[in-house]
C-alpha cells in the first residue's frame, strides 16, 4: 500500500515537473526575474559609483556628484568619489570645471578634459585636488576603478581617489 | 579493436518509426512554439537559423526515442552548443566593441552580460549586504539585455526542473570539453582517476567554499576574476596592468589544461568533474530533483563499464554496490547507454527500481529536452544566424 501511494505521489510530482517545464519560458522565468529585481538588491558601489547626492546644473549639461565609496572588508579598491558629466554630447570641446564635492560651498577639485571629436576615441583628463581630502590625477584614462576619466555612452565618468578617511558630506 | 567493431554495428531499433514519431511530436510542436517569434522577425538569417535548430533538436529527440540511447544524441546537441556559443558570443562582441576584452568603462556602466557561473559568489554579499558584486545591471537595459535578474530567473526556473542535469542539458561551456573528450580513441590516466577519484571529486566543493568565502571577503566575484577557464573563449577584463595580465594568463592556462588537454587525454569532462564550483553548487539541487540513475543489483555484474563511461566520475565502486550514483551525477545517460546488462536505469524517486525505467526516462527527457530547446536552442539559432550572416558569398 505504501509503495503504491509513493508511486502515485512520484508520478504526480513528475507530471507537475513537466507542467513547471512548460511554464518556464512563459511564467516562471519572468516571475523569478521579478523576484530578483524587487529583492531590494543593488550593484556594488565599486562598479555603480554609489548613490547620487547632488546635481549641479551648467549651461546645457549637468554634473552629478555621488556619495564617496569606501572599500568593504578586503575589497581591493581605493576609496573614491564619482562625478558624472552628462549628456556628453552637450559638453563643450574643452571642459574645465571646479566642483564642490562635499557641499560646503567651496570647490574641492578641478576637472579638466578635452572631448575628442570621435566618441569612441579614448578620453584622458586631469583632476586637481583643491584640498587634502582628494588626490590629484594627471593625464588619467581608465587606470582603475578608483582612478578614471572615461566615457560610458552619453556620460563622462570621473572617479577621484580620496585620501584615507571618508570625505565630509 | 573489439569495441570499435561493436561501435560500427548498428544497434537494433528500440522502437518503431511510427511510435518514435508520435513520441517526438510534443517536442516538435514545442520547438515550433519556441521559435515562432524568430519567423516573425525580419532577417532571413535568423529564420534559417531557427528552422535549422527546430530540425536539429527534433531529429535528435526522434533518434533518442528510436534507439533508446540518450547520451550519444544528447552529446551531439551539447557539443554543438559548446562550440557554437563562443562563436556567436565572440562575433557579437567583435561587432559591438571590436574586442573580446571588457573595458573598465563598460563595467562601470553595468554593461557586462551576466553569467550564471558567478551565482554562488553572489550569495553572501547579497544576503548580508544586499549588494551584488558583479559589474552588470539588475534590470535589462538597451546595451545589456542579459541582466542579472533575467539570467538568474532563467537559471533558477530551469534548475527546478533539471537539477544537476543543468550541466548536461543547458550549460553552454560543458560542451566544449565534451567535444575534446570525444575526439580521443583511448582513455589515458584511467588508473590515476580510478585511484584518486574520491579526492578529485572533492576539489569542486573545496573551490566552491573558497570562492563563496573569498568573494564575500574581497567583495568581488573571485571565480570570475581569477579562476574561470571560459573567460578565454568569451570575454575577460581588458589587460591594462600586471594583475590583469596574470588573470588572463590563468584563464588561458586553465582553459588549455582543463578544457582541452585533460579531456582529450582522459575522455572525461575534467573541468566539470574536478574543478567547476558552479557544478558542485548545482549538485545540491539533485537532492530536490525527482529523477536519478539507479542500478539494478540483480542484473549488475560489476563490470564497471558504467564507471569508466561516466564523464564526471559520478560513480564509485561503493555507490554502484549501493545501486546509486553520487551527488554530482548530471544525468547525461552515459552509464545507462554503456551498460550491456540493462542494470543502469533511469528512475523516478518513490517508484520501485527498474520497474518501467523507460517511463522515467521519457518523463525526464521531455522536461530536459524542452528546456534544452528553449535555452540552448536559442543560443544555437543565434550562432547559426551569425554564421550565415558571415558567409563569404552573401
Amino acid at each position: 500500500m505504501r509503495t503504491r501511494i509513493l508511486a502515485i505521489l512520484a508520478y504526480t510530482g513528475a507530471a507537475l515537473m513537466l507542467v513547471v517545464a512548460v511554464c518556464v519560458p512563459f511564467v516562471l522565468m519572468g516571475t523569478f526575474s521579478n523576484a530578483v529585481a524587487h529583492a531590494g538588491l543593488h550593484i556594488d558601489a565599486a562598479y555603480s559609483g554609489g548613490t547620487i547626492v547632488r546635481t549641479i546644473q551648467h549651461n546645457g549639461y549637468r554634473i552629478e556628484v555621488h556619495q564617496p565609496v569606501q572599500p568593504r572588508l578586503l575589497e581591493r579598491i581605493e576609496p573614491f568619489v564619482q562625478i558624472v558629466f552628462e549628456p556628453a554630447d552637450a559638453l563643450p570641446s574643452r571642459v574645465s570645471d571646479e566642483i564642490d564635492l562635499d557641499g560646503d560651498g567651496r570647490p574641492d577639485v578641478r576637472v579638466c578634459f578635452t572631448m575628442p571629436a570621435d566618441p569612441n576615441a579614448p578620453l584622458r583628463g586631469d583632476v586637481t585636488a583643491l584640498n587634502a581630502t582628494y588626490i590629484s590625477l594627471t593625464n588619467v584614462g581608465a587606470e582603475s576603478f578608483s582612478r578614471m576619466v572615461v566615457r560610458t555612452g552619453n556620460k563622462i565618468v570621473v572617479r577621484v581617489p580620496l585620501n584615507e578617511g571618508p570625505a565630509r558630506h | 579493436m573489439a569495441s570499435r567493431s561493436s561501435a560500427l554495428v548498428r544497434p537494433p531499433a528500440f522502437r518503431g518509426v511510427g511510435r518514435s514519431i508520435l513520441l517526438t511530436l510534443p517536442i516538435a510542436l514545442w520547438s515550433l512554439l519556441m521559435f515562432t517569434p524568430s519567423f516573425r522577425q525580419a532577417g532571413r538569417d535568423r529564420q534559417i537559423g531557427a528552422l535549422m535548430v527546430i530540425l536539429f533538436m527534433t531529429s535528435l529527440f526522434f533518434l533518442m526515442m528510436r534507439t533508446g540511447e540518450t547520451y550519444r544524441w544528447r552529446r551531439i546537441f551539447f557539443v554543438a552548443l559548446g562550440f557554437l556559443f563562443p562563436f556567436g558570443f565572440i562575433a557579437a562582441l567583435i561587432a559591438e566593441r571590436g574586442t573580446m576584452s571588457i573595458p573598465i568603462s563598460r563595467m562601470v556602466s553595468g554593461d557586462t552580460p551576466f553569467c550564471f557561473m558567478v551565482t554562488p559568489s553572489l550569495l553572501l554579499p547579497a544576503a548580508f549586504a544586499r549588494t551584488i558584486i558583479f559589474p552588470g545591471s539588475i534590470l535589462p537595459t538597451a546595451s545589456n539585455p542579459h541582466s542579472i535578474a533575467i539570467m538568474i530567473g532563467i537559471w533558477f526556473a530551469m534548475t527546478l526542473v533539471l537539477g544537476k542535469a543543468w550541466c548536461s542539458y543547458a550549460c553552454f561551456f560543458g560542451g566544449i570539453e565534451e567535444g575534446f573528450a570525444a575526439i580521443a580513441k583511448r582513455r589515458r590516466l584511467h588508473r590515476f582517476i580510478s585511484r584518486f577519484g574520491a579526492q578529485l571529486r572533492l576539489i569542486p566543493w573545496a573551490i566552491l567554499v573558497f570562492v563563496v568565502l573569498a568573494s564575500a571577503a574581497f567583495f568581488e566575484p573571485v571565480y570570475c576574476m581569477w579562476l574561470c577557464p571560459f573567460k578565454a573563449v568569451t570575454e575577460f577584463p581588458a589587460v591594462r596592468n600586471l594583475t590583469t595580465a596574470i588573470q588572463m594568463g590563468v584563464f588561458v592556462a586553465l582553459f588549455i589544461g582543463l578544457v582541452v588537454v585533460l579531456p582529450f587525454l582522459t575522455r572525461k569532462r575534467t573541468q566539470c568533474g574536478f574543478f567547476c564550483p558552479f557544478g558542485a553548487f548545482q549538485s545540491l539541487f539533485n537532492k530536490i530533483n525527482l529523477f536519478e540513475i539507479r542500478f539494478n543489483r540483480e542484473k549488475c555484474v560489476d563490470c564497471t563499464l558504467c564507471q569508466t563511461s561516466c564523464p564526471t566520475v559520478a560513480l564509485s565502486k561503493e555507490s554502484i554496490r549501493d545501486g546509486k550514483t553520487l551527488l554530482n551525477c548530471m544525468k547525461c545517460g552515459a552509464c545507462v547507454d554503456a551498460c550491456k546488462k540493462d542494470a543502469a536505469v533511469w528512475h523516478l524517486k518513490g517508484t520501485p527500481v527498474a520497474v518501467k525505467p523507460e517511463r522515467a526516462r521519457l518523463l525526464f527527457l521531455y522536461g530536459a529536452w524542452a528546456l534544452a530547446t528553449m535555452f540552448g536552442g536559442s543560443v544555437l539559432a543565434n550562432s547559426v544566424a551569425t554564421m550565415i550572416h558571415w558567409l563569404p558569398w552573401k
